[in-house]
């Protein structure tokens, strides 16, 4: 018999995660890989090897979240990514607060209950530039890889204001800066202060209350956490694996 | 807030008014908070700057009726927000007709009763008549300084600069101003372009002077369309009303697409522009709503129209300013 | 060219066409098409699998109503005078003086729930007009410049009739379609209410009522019977208050009717708002819900969550969208928009038609504050019980859009009501995204659970 309560899957536009957890909700294994375009084969595949380690079998639980969650055919049941994230978040940090999730396709603020239950949350407009892809899309024009973006914004004092809001304005900003000459870490600081800015703004709309916690990929930016301690004079507090929220408040669920 | 309100009836009652076209600078952050994403950046700035503390120690907000942006932004100042200031609306009729006139007057007594609460002061006969004389002078210096645009020595910036300048200094102080202008030959001119839209910042004159070319005249809410006529009537009320609805033609006060069209090319051909720059910001329905007749019926008469837009910020895009530039060139 | 000659698809009819096409041909075959629908309806078997139950029945009526409406729009340019009209104008004075009258707001939601509007809208946006002025009259006026239109044809316009209670932007509109059409434009301007009414504006709508009266009398070259006024007025006080008793019907549990079918049973009250034929249907349609009620049958199966909907629908979603919220168990029992056309009945007076005319048009919700349309929505949370409130951020409809941001953080703060602001378009399916559209709204389902 093995000790796997429930499995949660994160199938997310960016990257695909797994998390099993045993009957007191500690994680026993997780696994995070890059998404690749048949999510759905991808999923199974890891699912099976981790069933193997873990010698389980397909009678666990296992709840999905994430884009690609309906694709999985073997998810007992699907849960967005707001629920989710807010059960794994409060159960890794143990408090009640506000938790900004910036993920690839979407950022979202969460405001999550003394139960672990998100009370109220908003997402980014349709056409605007909050979420992680803005900066990688942005970022790939300065020629520079999404590791190592958050370090070059802060290498420098120099900050050069983006005022356009969405990503297609941004850009040609972005052209007529360089063509201005410039300092292209200037300019990616400029980048992240205006993601900064509106997530932020969306945070304040639905109410900041104390701590700040991050998750989804975009909370290891070291400059985008200092950007939001600076813009809400909050503690930002982040869980131990960021990335992995969504897919563990997902096995959680799969437990109760 | 833009575009058309009484400025005399504010002088009577011991009021200066300070315009917010944006401001440019604001970022749009906190006004977001507020209006959605497609909401234009003249509203959602403004808002961000009322929000961060940047009306100081004003005691009023006027939210004239432009469009249904200033619609949206003093219904939800006055009901959601409880701003340190006094929120004021003024319903501007979009019609010229008897009942228009009928109307405003009466919406502006409605007015009055509120400025009186606001400033804790009532005018009296000679107030209005003081307020009347030093604000139709200023009404007369802008229009004059259109009449002698040919005859000053000063670049375009220059003379919008001192055009602006009307929406934060007083009467006499904005006379001053006009009249100090240098007479004498304008500077190298090039290509003469006639600029419709809401508002324009300084900067883009200097890049349209740097392209070879230079505005031959305007169709700016912030320029030409605020150059009013002035009268005599006895009743305050009469004079206010009949100043704000004779103002020239403007989308945002109902004027029929025609009527544009015919003052645009009389006011084209006088002053020698060769085509329309429009230049808007983002996202405004009174502007876009006449682009494509004003091309078809411009265009038939010979001038070419550009229509371009903008998101007010630091710097212009350019993509923006290739545009324009491609556009000179076609015309020179 | 004049402009009209570059309109070759408006053509005018004759008596002849008309009565021989509409009169006599045109309203037989709708009057056995609906036999046929009947019939087809009477022999339906239950589904099983559909988490709906079957529509009303009386929708066959409405489709007759409305398609016989758009079959006389036809033929009519030549035989009635036309007026295009907006939807909140004050039509009933024309109405008594015979004219037809053609709404391009319907129309262009015509467009929308066929699926034509992008198409159509293409055609203005082909033509200069942005993408970022409203879907309605992108389609209308695409409709206009192409002939493209799933309603056959639309009668050229006599006079253009444009009240500023539902928006600005009509205005911009309407002086696009005098300029192609040439004909008069009367405007009805109706002051916005950040408050209460004022007597000056009252006075003013009112004056101009009286003015568009005279324009109407003179085109149509007779006067004013009163008699058949406030035989009109008559009928749109009673099609209204039949209208919002239709609409309180789904204060049961479970509802009879979502705010889907609401959007679609509008029809007549918006289009013929002032006729006999709705007064009788709704009283039909009330008749059919009183017997869904008494038997317990809701609109959809499982009603586990009862929502509101604010602002216009998504015209091009509405049959997608409910199904796939009654398959999650959600009804949307009630919407601010529907309520538009009935809530006003009480200030209609037949007895003192100007007046009341000038009051009724002052206020419309679209016309009132951004706090009177969150007391709206609040009020309707406690007499319809809902659980959830979706506000639907228009693009296309800033007087409508602008200000749900605050009033969705009152209704979550001060009633701990889960809402939602889902961003789309009424009329345009470039606005909106189906992916995070459906993202948005399971996540706030999700929200709903421990109400349910």
């Amino acid at each position: 018999m093995s000790g796997i309560a429930a499995i949660g899957i994160d199938a997310g536009s960016t990257t695909c995660k797994l998390v099993a957890v045993d009957p007191d909700g500690a994680i026993m294994s997780s696994v995070l890989e890059p998404t690749e375009p048949r999510v759905e084969l991808q999923v199974q595949r890891m699912l099976d090897a981790i069933r193997a380690k873990q010698g389980a079998d397909s009678s666990v639980p296992t709840i999905a979240t994430g884009y690609g969650r309906k694709l999985i055919k073997e998810a007992t049941r699907n849960l967005t990514e707001i629920t989710c994230h807010a059960r794994g978040v409060f159960r890794d940090l143990g408090r009640a607060g506000t938790l900004i999730d910036i993920g690839g396709q979407d950022s979202k603020v969460i405001q999550i209950g003394p139960d672990g239950r998100p009370i109220d949350f908003m997402m980014n407009d349709k056409c605007a530039a909050g979420t992680g892809r803005f900066l990688e899309y942005t970022a790939a024009r300065l020629g520079v890889s999404v590791p190592e973006l958050g370090a070059r914004a802060l290498c420098t004092a120099r900050e050069e204001p983006i005022s356009s809001t969405c990503t297609v304005f941004a850009e040609s900003e972005i052209i007529s800066l360089i063509a201005r000459g410039a300092e292209p870490d200037a300019i990616l600081r400029g980048l992240h202060r205006s993601l900064v800015g509106r997530v932020v703004s969306m945070a304040r709309s639905v109410g900041v209350v104390a701590p700040l916690m991050l998750s989804g990929g975009v909370a290891k930016n070291e400059a985008v956490r200092k950007m939001i301690a600076e813009a809400t004079v909050e503690e930002v507090v982040l869980p131990g694996e960021p990335q992995l929220m969504g897919a563990y408040g997902a096995a959680l669920l799969g437990i109760s | 807030m833009p575009i058309h309100y009484p400025r005399a009836m504010l002088r009577a009652h011991r009021l200066h008014p300070m315009e917010l076209w944006g401001p440019p600078h604001v970022e749009r952050h906190e006004g977001s908070r507020h209006f959605q994403a497609y909401t234009c950046d003249i509203v959602v700035k403004a808002m961000s700057f009322i929000r961060s503390g940047g009306l100081g120690a004003s005691k009023a907000i006027l939210v004239p009726h432009t469009c249904d942006a200033l619609q949206g932004m003093g219904s939800v100042l006055g009901d959601f927000l409880d701003p340190d200031q006094r929120v004021l609306t003024l319903y501007l009729p979009r019609g010229r007709r008897g009942s228009d006139h009928e109307f405003l007057q009466s919406e502006l007594r409605r007015l009055a009763t509120t400025l009186v609460e606001v400033s804790g002061y009532e005018p009296s006969r000679a107030d209005w008549d003081e307020a009347f004389e030093a604000e139709d002078a200023a009404d007369r210096a802008l229009a004059d300084l259109y009449q002698r645009r040919d005859r000053l020595a000063i670049s375009d910036r220059d003379f919008y600069t001192v055009v602006r300048s009307r929406e934060y200094l007083t009467a006499e102080q904005f006379c001053q101003q006009a009249a100090a202008l240098p007479e004498g030959d304008p500077p190298e001119r090039g290509v003469g372009l006639m600029i419709s839209g809401i508002v324009a910042e300084p900067a883009l004159f200097d890049q349209i002077e740097a392209m070879g070319a230079h505005i031959a005249g305007d169709d700016l809410a912030c320029g030409f369309r605020r150059v009013y006529s002035v009268s005599a009537q006895a009743d305050p009320f009469e004079r206010a009303a009949y100043r704000l609805l004779t103002s020239p033609a403007d989308p945002t006060c109902g004027t029929p697409i025609q009527a544009r069209v015919e003052t645009l090319e009389a006011r084209m051909r006088a002053l020698g522009a060769r085509g329309l720059l429009i230049y808007d910001p983002k996202f405004c329905e009174p502007e876009l709503f006449d682009v494509p007749l004003l091309r078809k019926h411009l265009g038939a008469c010979g001038f070419p129209v550009l229509h371009v837009e903008f998101e007010m910020g630091d710097r212009l895009p350019h993509q923006t300013l290739s545009r324009i530039e491609a556009f000179v060139e076609t015309l020179s | 060219m004049t402009r009209l000659e570059a309109l070759p698809h408006y053509v005018e009819s004759n008596r002849f066409e008309h009565f021989v096409n509409y009169e006599l041909l045109g309203k037989t075959a709708l009057r056995v098409q609906r036999w046929r629908d009947q019939w087809k309806i009477a022999r339906r078997r239950p589904r099983p699998d559909s988490a709906l139950n079957p529509p009303l029945r009386s929708v066959v009526h409405m489709k007759e109503i409305m398609s016989r409406h758009y079959l006389e729009g036809r033929y009519a340019a030549g035989v009635r005078k036309v007026a295009w009209v907006t939807s909140g104008a004050p039509t009933e004075p024309l109405q008594a003086l015979g004219y037809f009258l053609v709404y391009p707001e319907n129309h262009a939601a015509l467009c929308g729930v066929r699926r034509k509007a992008q198409s159509i809208a293409e055609e203005a946006e082909h033509a200069g007009w942005s993408r970022d002025i409203c879907s309605y009259a992108r389609t209308d006026i695409g409709a206009m410049i192409s002939g493209k239109t799933p309603a056959g044809r639309l009668p050229r316009p006599d006079v253009l009739v444009c009240c500023t209670n539902i928006c600005q932007t009509v205005l911009h509109w309407y002086r696009v379609l005098a300029d192609y059409f040439e004909c008069p434009l009367v405007l009805i301007d109706t002051p916005f209410l950040y408050g209460e009414a004022n007597d000056h504006e009252v006075a003013y709508v009112k004056r101009q009522i009286e003015d568009m009266i005279c324009v109407a009398e003179e085109i149509a070259g007779k006067s004013l019977d009163e008699t058949r006024f406030r035989e009109v007025m008559t009928n749109a006080r009673r099609g209204a208050e039949l209208w919002l008793e239709v609409l309180n019907r789904s204060q049961q549990r479970p509802a009879p009717m979502t705010a889907f079918d609401g959007f679609i049973h509008m029809g007549p009250i918006v289009d013929m708002r002032g006729e006999a034929v709705t007064v009788a249907y709704y009283e039909r349609l009330i008749a059919e819900l009183d017997e869904r009620i008494e038997r317990g049958i809701g609109a959809i199966k499982e009603e586990r969550y009862r929502v509101l909907w604010d602002n216009l629908p998504i015209w091009f979603k509405i049959g997608e969208f409910s199904k796939w919220l009654a398959e999650r168990g959600v009804n949307v029992v009630a919407s601010t928009y529907t309520f538009a056309w009935g809530e006003l009945a009480p200030m209609i007076d037949p007895t003192q038609p100007l007046d009341s005319m000038a009051r009724v048009y002052l206020h419309p919700i679209l016309n009132r504050s951004t706090g009177h349309k969150l007391d709206a929505m609040k009020r309707m949370v406690d007499e319809f019980q809902l659980d959830g409130v979706i506000l639907h951020s228009d693009r296309s409809c800033k007087p409508y859009s602008l200000g749900q941001i605050d009033q969705r953080d009152r209704l979550v703060k001060t009633l701990g009501v889960p809402a939602l602001l889902l961003e789309a378009d009424h009329n345009d399916p470039r606005d909106y995204s189906d992916e995070q559209g459906s993202n948005r709204l399971e996540a706030f389902i999700e929200m709903m659970e421990p109400r349910a």
